[in-house]
């Protein structure tokens, strides 16, 4: 009697988990969609202000940045984007341990990184290893990603880079590839290697107002917010996808411990009838 | 002469305009009519006045660039706010970041209190031995 009803208990309790991990999905599915939209819309204003940049280094070729030069390695800071909340699959483990793996690799002693982090389980887990950190409160990586979130972060970050506390600022990230697949990813923020510096036409009709250094000064934290606004983005939909996909299959996990468990309850209840029957059955026989 | 302002969130205002002033905390002002020069400026904190008739209207923009190209001006900021006045619209905006941040401080300290409280029923009940 007992034994049937706990398999009924588990069964009624299989059934709100499985509505629950079925709102979760298409909350994320919904979350998504809007995130992978504004994803979208972004890559032209990044572009855009990457352009920007090109004309100005283009239209003074031999103007040096600090932001622009390679230097000695000594200290690598890295930035860790990661969710605030769990419950999305394999999300934050990949991300982390994909980190742990880099500083067991590269780096003897803590005295040669510093990490920055974006989003709670990232921090947390910072702190539970004792990896020297340069925020010392988290970061939340919220589902409307603002500028003003992170900025604090990245311009203490750009900060250290030009005391020369750092020497390479690396992003480590999951990257968006489609709904199924996210893989993490390292992107070197500073230095900035990768514009391009070529003259093209109708670049030097332009004046910078008031001079093209203080333009470029000013551009290169904009530039930078940028990027790390864009991987910010990429990231949340990650996240989204990645939450998305695992609340699939804890939805379809449970449904099939219904199935399993209704099959247990039949049985138990047949094998009760049949103990019941067989009781009358005897009790009749002995009767007669 | 057409502007566009753009932010993260999106486009803010993008309209056909006389003439535009463009003031910036650290570099001063200056002023863009029909038919300027190609120019690039950038902006820390300031605002852009908008002239179109006899219409005008203040954008607040912290962070951004301003670029004019043959008659099309593109600003790009980080954040920017509207408004009548300057004064008003850079009230709302700073309002709006303030409120942000300390949102985000709230919902940090929200967030360890209910985990505290998850962890404490979770041990009071028992549930984690079942």
């Amino acid at each position: 009697m007992a034994a049937l009803r706990d398999i009924k208990n588990r069964i009624e309790a299989t059934i709100k988990t499985s509505q629950i991990t079925k709102a979760m999905n298409m909350v994320s599915a919904s979350k998504l969609r809007k995130t992978e939209r504004k994803y979208r819309l972004f890559q032209p204003i990044k572009n855009k202000v990457r352009m920007m940049l090109e004309n100005v280094l283009s239209s003074n070729i031999d103007l040096r940045h600090p932001l622009l030069e390679l230097r000695d390695i000594k200290k690598v800071g890295y930035i860790i984007v990661a969710s605030d909340r769990g419950l999305a699959g394999p999300y934050n483990h990949n991300i982390l341990k994909h980190f742990d793996q880099i500083i067991k690799e590269r780096h003897q002693s803590k005295d040669e990184y510093i990490v920055g982090t974006i989003g709670y389980k990232a921090f947390s887990f910072c702190k539970r290893k004792g990896h020297p950190l340069l925020n010392n409160e988290s970061i939340n990586s919220r589902d409307e990603v603002h500028f003003i979130d992170f900025q604090a972060m990245s311009r203490a970050f750009v900060q250290l880079y030009l005391e020369e506390g750092v020497d390479k600022i690396i992003m480590i990230y999951s990257h968006y590839v489609n709904t199924l697949i996210q893989e993490v990813k390292e992107e070197i923020l500073l230095p900035i290697t990768d514009l391009a510096r070529t003259k093209t036409e109708a670049v030097s009709e332009y004046i910078f107002e008031p001079s093209a250094e203080t333009v470029m000064n000013e551009l290169f934290p904009i530039y930078l917010d940028n990027t790390l606004y864009g991987i910010i983005l990429d990231a949340k939909t990650s996240e989204h996808a990645s939450r998305m996909t695992a609340m699939k299959n804890a939805t379809d996990n449970a449904l099939e411990v219904i199935r399993k468990q209704k099959l247990y309850y039949n049985r138990a209840r047949q094998s009760q009838i049949t103990i019941e029957l067989t009781d009358i059955i005897g009790g009749a026989n002995a009767v007669t | 002469m057409h502007i566009v302002i753009i932010t993260p969130e999106g486009e803010l205002y993008n309209e056909d305009v006389d003439a535009i002033v463009v003031s910036s905390h650290s570099n001063g002002d200056y002023g863009v009519l029909e038919n300027h020069l190609p120019i690039i400026s950038t902006i820390d904190t300031g605002y852009i006045k908008l002239e179109q008739k006899n219409l005008v209207y203040y954008v607040v923009v912290i962070n951004g660039v301003v670029e004019n190209h043959r008659n099309l001006i593109s600003v790009i900021a980080e954040d920017a706010f509207i408004g009548d006045s300057k004064e008003t619209a850079f009230k709302n905006l700073s309002e709006i970041r303030k409120e942000r941040i300390e949102e985000n401080k709230k919902r940090n300290v929200e967030l360890a209190k209910a985990e505290r409280e998850l962890r404490r029923q979770i041990k009071l009940t028992g549930a984690g031995n079942v």
